[in-house]
């Protein structure tokens, strides 16, 4: 191993070579263009590249993305492009090799509509709100279906237990439920 | 650079690209746009060898704290609006990357060259055909006009 007088020599030559800081400075200013992100023009922080190979902030494409949710394209070329097709990027002087895209701004949250009133809400029951539910999953591959055929939008509250209207609703959720698990077999087996 | 903001920041980095690499006949005062970021005047001469030679245009840039997400709002402003199917004479632009076709990758200089080769590319001097119409009853604001981008040719 070198004497540590000898590394030391070796060192301050770099930096002299480089002519100093500042120069040193500009001249990673001049390479980081490279990894400006195509948005904010600044060098990309918590970066994220597209499929498309298109090098963003994860906070700027986030913003995009949500600038236009109906139509989701690559602000560069145009080709489609969504929050789960995007790659982070670490770097080694990255600090955390945390997914960018678990920081802020988080995921949107889902853009079901609760029935209104449903203050009692008993999760994935078969119970009043059972066929709201079931519907949901059953249609789950078209994500898009489950917001528009959204049954409880204007549902004055689930009825009270015992009447007949409950009993009505329960049948209901639970053939609902059947139609779901049949349609997802067919699904599985078509 | 302290104290500004997103958009701001972003313009004033575009404002001096600009300035250092201009597209051929555009040029902008940065004194009087640094005073105010959000607004540009930039100058622009009708190319050689196209119909608008000799001429010159001043475009005006608006942009709004939501830049570059959202677009700009470009006029044609002065006493010299040019002649073209898809410029009105009242100085709004029919052109889709203002609107529709917008992205935040694109610049003021993108557009400087979009509206350059629009006009290059122009065979004859005219105005669109619902010039008269549409100057009487549109918005101020280009930006708020529905768009039909139906003739990419000229
Ligand atoms: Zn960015
Ligand atoms: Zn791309």
């Amino acid at each position: 191993m070198a004497s540590s007088a000898s590394s030391s020599t070796g060192s301050s030559k770099k930096i002299d070579a480089n002519g100093g800081p500042d120069t040193a400075d500009k001249e990673e200013k001049k390479e980081d263009r490279t990894f400006e992100c195509n948005i904010c023009l600044d060098t990309a922080r918590d970066a994220v590249v597209s499929m498309c190979g298109h090098l963003f902030c994860w906070p700027c494409l986030h913003q995009w993305l949500e600038t236009r949710p109906s139509r989701q394209v690559c602000p560069v070329c145009k080709a489609a492009i969504s929050k789960e097709k995007v790659v982070p990027l670490y770097g080694r002087g990255s600090t955390k090799q945390e997914d960018p895209r678990e920081k802020v701004p988080p995921r949107p949250a889902g853009q079901r509509t609760e029935p209104e009133g449903g203050s009692t809400f008993p999760g994935f029951g078969f119970g009043d709100t059972g066929f709201h539910m079931s519907f949901g999953i059953g249609a789950f591959p078209f994500g898009f279906f489950t917001s528009t055929f959204n049954f409880g939008d204007a549902r004055p509250g689930a009825a009270p237990h015992g009447t007949p209207q409950h009993l009505e609703e329960q049948y209901l959720s639970k053939l609902f439920l059947w139609l779901a698990v049949l349609f997802i077999f067919w699904l599985l087996l078509a | 650079m302290a104290g500004l903001s997103p958009s701001e920041r972003r313009l004033q980095k575009e404002l001096m690209s600009l300035v250092k690499e201009p597209p051929p006949g555009v040029t902008v005062d940065s004194d009087v746009i640094e005073r105010n970021l959000l607004q540009w005047l930039i100058n622009m001469d009708g190319a050689s060898g196209t119909l608008y030679e000799g001429e010159n245009f001043q475009l005006q840039f608006k942009f709004s704290n939501k830049y570059p997400f959202d677009s700009p709002e470009v006029t044609f402003v002065g006493p010299n609006i040019p002649v073209h199917p898809h410029v009105y004479s009242n100085g709004h632009i029919c052109l889709s990357i203002l609107t529709d076709d917008w992205s935040p990758a694109l610049s003021v200089q993108a557009v400087c060259l979009s509206i350059v080769s629009m006009l290059s590319s122009c065979k004859e001097k005219k105005r669109p055909p619902d010039n008269a119409f549409y100057v009487k009853t549109c918005n101020k604001n280009p930006k708020k006009t529905k768009w039909w981008y139906h003739d990419d040719s000229v």
